[in-house]
């Protein structure tokens, strides 16, 4: 699933830093996993907005997949103020899975 | 593009100080029932109203089944309703009443005492149920969203509510003998309540959410899941309407086709979630789950004989109601709660030890918090000691009867001992 960005190094090290962040009943990461929608940046105010998705809104750790979504990226982007914004429109998807995933969940 | 919710769509989780203490005091009520189970097999395997069978089926209705759907809920109620638990001190109350209440009922039982004792026993239950109802009910109304999980369980409590209720006009009624029958007469009514109105419908509410969660499936049929709550709602109705009312002993079929296809229809809404699982591989804990809604239709298979043989014969057969009631309690029950421990405790303790170092380092996933090796063998001593038991109470073979109740002692010692490893888990350190 691509994700969309504003600024496309710093969305590579984003991604990099969020592939470390795992999905503990899964197992697998948020980025093969496709809850990651949109990374943006925004340099002046060293901001860095995250909007990510879970696999379902009864997620029991959705708290503990977003703190360690933000703590990430702040470790990543450490002069920045990093908000994370959940959304479940669009609802996540089987679709959103990566290839690497897929293979992951013997899909 | 994307809608961003701010932070909206997720409750903060309730205490698991509030949550752990209804999970240990149901491991050790499941342990205490099955050595009594162990020590007076031949009693209880005579008579559904014996002493020892009273007390053994109130304390797993009651300190087994219904304290850990107690905690659950208090932890699964604000994740489905998107909101927030009203009250923890409800729910510590909730707690202490029911941990009071249910031994003083179980004690009035196993000594044949059916006084004040069981009568204190009744009303602190009762107190339980009710601060329950009320911290559920304010979360409800102060929730985003309604949902037919939220419906399913709030009338489940309505249900329990009325079980216990009439369950203490019959401990009153033993004494007092106001009622126009025996308090005997109408177990079958007060047994009934509580297992299709509180415990079906609330696993059938929770699961029905739990399950394609964690088989990580996209299915859902909201509208299914209305036909099954009629479905089971007007089974109830009807029968007790029938048992009140009517003398004719054949219309009991109707309650009996009403439930059937309320546990079909839920058998489908499970298949359908499991034919679309994104996770292929399915762990032993959804093993024994799934294997749970299979075992509904056992009781089902139990009742179609009890009730022809009551319409043929005019009598009832002792073992098979005994059996009827053990393939109740000790099987769909206790399986789906077996199964569903090891999938919603681990979190709850994963959420408590790692939630604060999540993304920081490296952290086992909630599964690696138990032993799946203690969960194997505790299945497999379930599944031998539950299938042994019905076909020796069937038989009337004993020395196989109680070879079977030690299996099932084996299984909650497993059980607890795997809980409690899972709750004193302590991360490892750096």
């Amino acid at each position: 699933m691509n994700v969309v960005t504003n600024d496309n190094i710093r969305s590579t090290i984003a991604l990099a830093a969020l592939h470390e962040v795992i999905d503990p009943e899964i197992g697998l990461n948020v980025v093969d996993l496709g809850l990651i929608y949109q990374l943006d940046f925004d340099e002046a105010a060293k901001k860095v907005f995250c909007t990510m998705t879970l696999t379902t809104q009864f997620c029991p750790m959705g708290e503990s997949i977003t703190d360690a979504a933000r703590e990430a990226l702040q470790t990543s982007f450490p002069d920045n103020e990093v908000s994370i914004q959940l959304t479940f429109e669009p609802p996540w998807r089987p679709d959103n899975i990566s290839e690497e995933g897929r293979q992951f969940l013997n899909m | 593009m994307f809608a961003p919710g701010g932070n909206t769509g997720l409750s903060s989780t309730t205490n698991y100080r509030v949550v752990l203490p209804f999970y240990i005091y149901a491991a050790f009520a499941f342990l205490i029932a099955t050595l009594i189970l162990v020590f007076h097999t031949g009693d209880i395997a005579r008579h559904y109203f014996h002493p020892y069978t009273l007390a053994v089926t109130h304390i797993l209705a009651l300190g087994w089944g219904t304290m850990i759907i107690l905690g659950a809920a208090h932890q699964l109620v604000p994740v489905f309703i998107e909101g927030r638990l009203y009250s923890n001190t409800l729910a510590y109350a909730s707690f202490i009443f029911a941990a009071l209440g249910i031994p003083l009922l179980a004690y009035g039982f196993y000594t044949f005492n059916l006084g004040e004792t069981a009568r204190t026993g009744g009303e602190l239950i009762i107190c339980a149920i009710i601060c329950f109802l009320v911290n559920i009910t304010i979360s409800l109304i102060k929730s985003k969203s309604e949902n037919v999980h939220a419906v399913y369980v709030f009338t489940s409590i309505l249900w329990l509510l009325i079980t216990a209720s009439v369950g203490l006009i019959l401990l009153y009624n033993f004494q007092y003998n106001f009622l126009p029958d025996n308090s005997i007469d109408y177990l079958s009514l007060h047994a009934h309540m509580g297992i299709a109105g509180w415990f079906l419908l609330l696993v059938i509410g929770v699961s029905s959410r739990l399950i394609p969660m964690f088989l990580i499936s996209k299915y859902s049929n909201t509208r299914l899941l209305w036909w099954i709550f009629v479905c089971i709602n007007a089974a109830l109705l009807s029968f007790i309407l029938i048992f009140l009312y009517v003398s004719e002993k054949s219309l009991y079929l109707v309650p009996l086709l009403l439930i059937t296809a309320g546990i079909l229809l839920y058998a489908n809404y499970c298949y359908n979630a499991y034919k679309v699982r994104i996770r292929k591989k399915v762990d032993e804990q959804m093993r024994v789950s799934l294997l749970a809604i299979l075992m509904m239709s056992l009781p089902i298979l139990f009742l179609v004989v009890i009730v022809v043989l009551l319409l043929l014969a005019k009598s009832e057969n002792i073992s098979l109601v005994i059996a009827y009631g053990f393939v109740l309690f000790f099987g769909w029950i206790t399986a789906i709660i077996l199964g569903m421990t090891f999938k919603t405790l681990p979190f709850i303790v994963w959420n408590k030890v790692y939630h604060h170092i999540a993304g920081k380092r490296k952290t086992p996933s909630p599964k690696d918090l138990f032993s799946d090796v203690i969960f194997k063998w505790m299945a497999i001593s379930f599944i031998a000691g539950f299938l042994l038991f019905v076909i020796a109470l069937l038989l009337y073979i004993s020395f196989l009867l109680k070879l079977a109740t030690v299996l099932l002692l084996i299984t909650s010692f497993l059980y607890t001992w795997n809980v409690l490893k899972l709750i004193t888990h302590k991360p490892a350190k750096i």
